[in-house]
């Protein structure tokens, strides 16, 4: 049976992965040479590193857990958060040692969260450099979206699936049931869908959410809403195809 | 005390991947620091150095982690040995079969991008293509068979309930995005601009003016990585082997909802150590310019 | 257009149809001889999608995507891979086994055509060709994703791509391995010298290395009979085409040398 439930789980997965991707700090190409605050990589390859690594979380406990929802959830979140401050703080002592520049946002003069003074502290030709206290925190909460939107799609579809007859089966010396697999490689396949949606509307580089392009998050969440909708219902209609099971 | 033994091994396993990567990803200036080496011709520097745009780290690092898994998988079921050597030599077969395809895709990319900036004059080193590919595909071969070893002990171990493919795919992403944020950045800043003063970031009017000339004949990429492996390479694993170890730490050490509660607390210590990295750097290298009283 | 390419409509075509063919000649070759000797056909159709789906990208990504070329590659995909799976799911449940590739493409087409609309109108990127692309890439991603999947597990019916493709997570491999395919030739190719024909030179080669993953994983399954043909034909198709693909780098390129220091200014034209 469709079960609506489930499709709103997918579809507000899919609407916090976008928002996620809003608040990982992203300096691209340019942070990598120091010209610019965030994280050296592409927004989209970073919350769905930081995301799947919280699917990897979300996946062992629903498992462990026997199905529990909240648990799910939460470490799929924790997992990511955790994920995205080691890299974050690593990346930050790479910058300080290596490349010897202090952490410093050139959108701000003062940071939000730390009330530091930014703009004396950025290289002449840069947009900044590191990963400051706001874009530090902002990244965690924006993993830590993209971790519980990536378990609730992962929850959700695990629980449909598992309800089809034959589907807790496993094939041969493999030993993940079917309705893992195919939740996990559909949760991979929703998440890319919501990352890269995000990150068409963020076009290159965010420092968090203290930058001006944060406020084009509305144009993310309604992107995502039809995105993950459409996917989603696709993904469940497959329950309702399969009454009999295989 | 296994799963702790066996954790062990999977966070060794990680740091040597960071390393791995990070060092491929320099010898063959891979991501971000790329834009760099792709801008010098168009600013009429040429450069002898290598080009490889496989779509960047944490994109490419779970094909190779896929392909490897597929045909490790595959090795297993034709020579139906699961044993551990059966399993350890369909792992390194699975590594090696990945590092052919990852050279064949290095080269393309190489010959694709120069060839389409022949306007600016930027010749094909047939020697760098020659030189540069297996030391990339070796490197290549370490962090992938390090990322498939990982995943097949997590799975053995009863650590997480993905099918192996899926699971090398993901700790693959990871992987590329760790390397790509803390190891590109020693490369990019340090090394492609060594002749830029060490303490600031590269003025955004220096872009494409990479090191072409070494410290004794022209700058090549295997020079960068003999260079990065000094702090990126390390750095790098650091960073992936505290990810994957503490990942799972806190679920063995503990279980159930104080896992959780472990990891927030294991968060805030991270929040709590940046804050004195930035306070240190700010303290230590001082401001740039002066305020300007208005 | 320039001289001698390819028109948009001619590889849609090419795409659809070879897709197709491949992927009903290998199911149906097989299922009628009982063994698994005719899966590389289903590999051949997906090889000639990525051809097709190679150039689709190329024609959006020239536009500036703003965040690289890779990211439209995994957005389809990802997209694409549901639409096959229900469209399999629904071929089965509706008794139609005949008619599951072409409805997986149609569900695709309908994916596609959202992720455009959303794309082009409520993030309003710029691009006039969006909706169209992101149909054709989608479409493309499905039969590539389809058309390996069938290569590994020997035919297309759901509950033996269940088994045999998704249950060991093979269909990850096919996701990023055909992904890739589809989205490496042009951003190997990227900037202002790029060729129509060199590109999909370049497609070709790196389909080809997909269906050399594909052989390697469909022995896993059946073995011998579905790995040797697929992989045979595969090397050779490899070959062909990076040889194609090196000839037309050094026609284009500004030199190939051997060795050599870093030409002085004057050389530089």
């Amino acid at each position: 049976m469709f079960s609506l439930l489930y499709w709103v789980w997918i579809i507000l997965g899919g609407i916090l992965i976008g928002a996620g991707v809003h608040f990982i700090p992203v300096g691209g190409a340019p942070a990598a040479m120091s010209q610019a605050t965030g994280v050296g990589t592409g927004t989209t390859m970073l919350a769905a590193a930081s995301g799947l690594t919280g699917l990897i979380g979300a996946g062992s406990a629903f498992a462990a857990s026997g199905g529990n929802f909240a648990y799910t959830i939460v470490m799929g979140g924790v997992s990511a958060a955790l994920m995205i401050s080691i890299l974050g703080f690593i990346a930050n002592v790479m910058y300080v040692y290596g490349a010897g520049v202090p952490l410093a946002s050139a959108k701000v003069k003062y940071d939000p969260i730390s009330k530091w003074r930014q703009d004396l502290y950025v290289s002449r030709g840069t947009e900044g450099h590191g990963t400051p206290m706001s874009s530090f925190v902002s990244g965690i909460i924006g993993a830590f979206l993209a971790g519980v939107g990536g378990a609730l799609v992962y929850f959700a579809l695990a629980a449909s699936y598992a309800g089809i007859p034959g589907f807790s089966a496993t094939f041969g010396g493999y030993p993940a049931p079917y309705y893992v697999s195919l939740a996990a490689a559909f949760a991979i396949g929703i998440f890319f869908l919501n990352c890269v949606m995000a990150s068409y509307n963020i076009g290159g580089t965010i420092e968090g959410f203290h930058d001006p392009k944060f406020r084009r998050l509305p144009k993310s969440i309604a992107a995502s809403l039809v995105v993950s909708a459409v996917g989603g219902l696709f993904a469940l209609l497959i329950v309702v195809m399969l009454p009999g099971g295989i | 005390m296994v799963e702790l033994g066996a954790l062990t091994l999977v966070g060794a396993a990680a740091l040597i991947a960071g390393v791995a990567e990070d060092l491929e990803s320099d010898v063959g200036s891979q991501s971000n620091p790329n834009s760099q080496v792709q801008l010098a011709p168009q600013m009429g520097y040429l450069h002898r150095l290598y080009n490889k745009a496989i779509s960047g780290e944490p994109a490419s690092y779970p094909f190779y982690a896929a392909i490897g898994a597929s045909t490790a998988l595959s090795v297993l079921s034709v020579t139906g040995n699961s044993g551990l050597i059966g399993v350890f030599f369909a792992l390194v077969a699975g590594a090696f079969v990945t590092s052919l395809i990852h050279g064949v895709y290095a080269t393309t990319s190489y010959m694709g991008r120069l060839a389409s900036q022949s306007r600016f004059g930027q010749p094909i080193y047939l020697d760098v293509l020659r030189t540069h590919t297996p030391v990339l595909m070796a490197h290549g071969f370490v962090a992938n068979f390090s990322v498939l070893l990982l995943t097949w002990v997590l799975i053995a171990q009863h650590f997480s309930p993905f099918p192996f493919v899926v699971l090398a795919f993901i700790w693959g992403i990871a992987l590329g995005g760790v390397g790509s944020a803390v190891g590109d950045v020693h490369l990019g800043t340090d090394r492609y601009y060594q002749d830029r003063p060490y303490g600031s970031g590269v003025n955004a009017a220096h872009s494409g003016s990479v090191v072409r000339k070494a410290e004794s004949g022209l700058r090549n990429s295997i020079d960068c990585a003999w260079f990065c492996s000094k702090f990126g390479g390390p750095l790098t694993g650091l960073g992936f082997g505290l990810v994957v170890y503490l990942h799972f730490w806190k679920e063995v050490v503990v279980t159930s909802w104080w896992s959780a509660l472990a990891g927030v607390i294991i968060v805030v210590i991270f929040v709590i150590m940046n804050t004195y990295l930035e306070r240190y750097s700010r303290q230590r290298y001082g401001t740039y310019k002066e305020e300007v009283e208005e | 257009m320039a001289e001698g390419e390819r028109s948009p409509r001619q590889l849609l075509v090419i795409g659809v149809v070879g897709g197709l063919v491949g992927i009903y000649l290998a199911n149906y070759l097989n299922s009628m001889t009982g063994t698994a000797w005719f899966s590389f056909f289903a590999a051949l159709g997906a090889v000639i999608a990525v051809f097709w789906g190679a150039d689709a990208v190329r024609r959006v990504a020239s536009y500036g995507l703003g965040t690289g070329v890779p990211s439209i590659g995994m957005l389809s995909i990802g997209a694409g891979q549901v639409a096959v799976l229900l469209g399999l799911a629904v071929a089965l449940n509706y008794g139609i086994h005949w008619a599951a590739p072409i409805i997986a493409l149609i569900l695709a087409a309908i994916i596609g055509v959202v992720n455009g609309i959303m794309a082009r109108r409520v993030i309003k990127m710029n691009i006039a060709i969006m909706e169209r692309s992101m149909t054709e890439i989608a479409m493309a991603a499905s039969l590539i994703i389809l058309g390996f999947s069938t290569a590994i597990a020997g035919g297309f019916a759901f509950d033996v791509i269940m088994k045999y493709v998704v249950a060991p997570g093979f269909i990850i491999a096919v996701f990023i391995v055909g992904g890739m395919a589809m989205l490496h030739p042009f951003n190997a190719c990227l900037g202002p010298d790029e060729r129509q024909k060199r590109t999909l030179n370049l497609a070709l080669s790196t389909g080809f290395i997909a269906m050399l993953v594909a052989g390697i994983a469909s022995g896993a399954i059946n073995g011998v009979q579905a790995a040797v043909p697929t992989m045979i034909i595969a090397i050779f198709g490899w070959i062909i085409y990076y040889l194609r693909f090196f000839a037309d780098t050094k026609q284009d390129a500004a030199a190939m040398l051997s060795t050599g220091l870093l030409p002085k200014e004057e050389e530089v034209a």
